[in-house]
């Protein structure tokens, strides 16, 4: 969200500080930040849900419901 | 929380009755003393219901779940325990594992040992092992040592169920089953120790994404554990 001084500020929504993914340390708030600016995967998390693969289900559900078409 | 910390969360089941104790960190040096950043423990029935968030200090070299389980719920059925904690890398310089011991009390099986099961975590972004590894299998010995033989899955997805698939082989032959389970839910997959005259030699379990599992093996008059380990990943 941006306010009108163009600052940017954070809304917490339920859920944001869940760990998504416990490898690259993304969580909820920041995947559907990154979804909102259309800047997903995040610079440097390219990885999420590659790693020990146990968020994969969580992950693509969660970019879809943001609006992501996810796949493996 | 700094952000430098590592993240894993690893689970293990408690079955009533059993001496049970998680090693959360090896203490190898007593000048030097290890411990989490946090460590949040979670206790769940088999439909998934949380039972309890016991409160335990991070600072814990051993955590006695027999103590923990009773001290929180009065339940005798098998519970999931979800150990989630944050750590420096510094203080697990292998793969990061915390360790465990069970004994049933008053049994005359022997005492195992174990590597608690990483369900999420443990791979960090420096290591890049971005294989996708969603099978893991596990080959019996060959000369039985257990009367029942089974496997203990539990699903730590948030939001999602999983659908897995599991196959055991009976030399040529194998046996597929399709096992569901939500958010939380775990279950015990028995496996016949036989089929058409062949012993079971092998198990897999096919998943989206990694589970909680166990393979279980018991005797068959008291139920007694005398197997219990981890299955093993394939890289594709």
């Amino acid at each position: 969200m941006t306010s009108g001084a163009g600052t940017e500020t954070s809304q917490q929504e339920p859920g944001d500080d869940i760990l998504l993914c416990y490898c690259t340390m993304v969580t909820l708030g920041e995947l559907r930040a990154a979804c909102r600016a259309g800047r997903w995967p995040l610079p440097g998390k390219e990885n999420t849900g590659k790693l020990c693969t146990g968020c994969v289900g969580d992950l693509l559900y969660c970019l879809r419901l943001c609006g992501v078409d996810a796949s493996l | 929380m700094s952000s430098s910390l590592s993240a894993l969360l690893s689970g293990t089941f408690y079955e009533h009755g059993y001496d049970h104790r998680v090693e959360i960190i090896h203490q190898r040096d007593a000048g030097a003393h290890r411990r989490l950043a946090s460590l949040e423990v979670a206790l769940y029935d088999k439909d998934g219901a949380l039972l309890a968030t016991p409160a335990v200090d991070p600072g814990l070299e051993v955590l006695d779940l027999g103590a923990l389980v009773g001290n929180a719920t009065s339940t005798q059925e098998r519970v999931m325990v979800v150990l989630d904690a944050r750590y420096d890398d510094a203080i697990f310089p292998y793969r990061p594992h915390h360790y465990a011991y069970f004994h049933r009390r008053g049994s005359t099986a022997a005492p195992l040992y174990y590597a608690v099961n990483a369900a999420l975590g443990g791979v960090p972004d420096r290591v890049g092992a971005t294989n996708i590894n969603n099978f893991e299998t596990y080959v019996f010995r060959q000369q039985p040592f257990a009367e029942t033989y089974s496997l203990l899955l539990g699903c730590l997805a948030r939001f999602v169920p999983v659908q897995a698939q599991v196959f055991a082989y009976y030399g040529s032959r194998r046996i597929a089953r399709d096992v569901t389970l939500a958010p939380k839910c775990h279950s015990e997959v028995q496996l016949p120790a036989e089929d058409h005259g062949e012993r079971l030699a092998r198990v897999e379990v096919k998943a989206l994404f990694r589970l909680l599992s166990y393979v279980v093996g018991r005797r068959a008059g008291t139920g007694d554990l005398v197997l219990f380990d981890h299955l093993f990943t394939y890289a594709k």
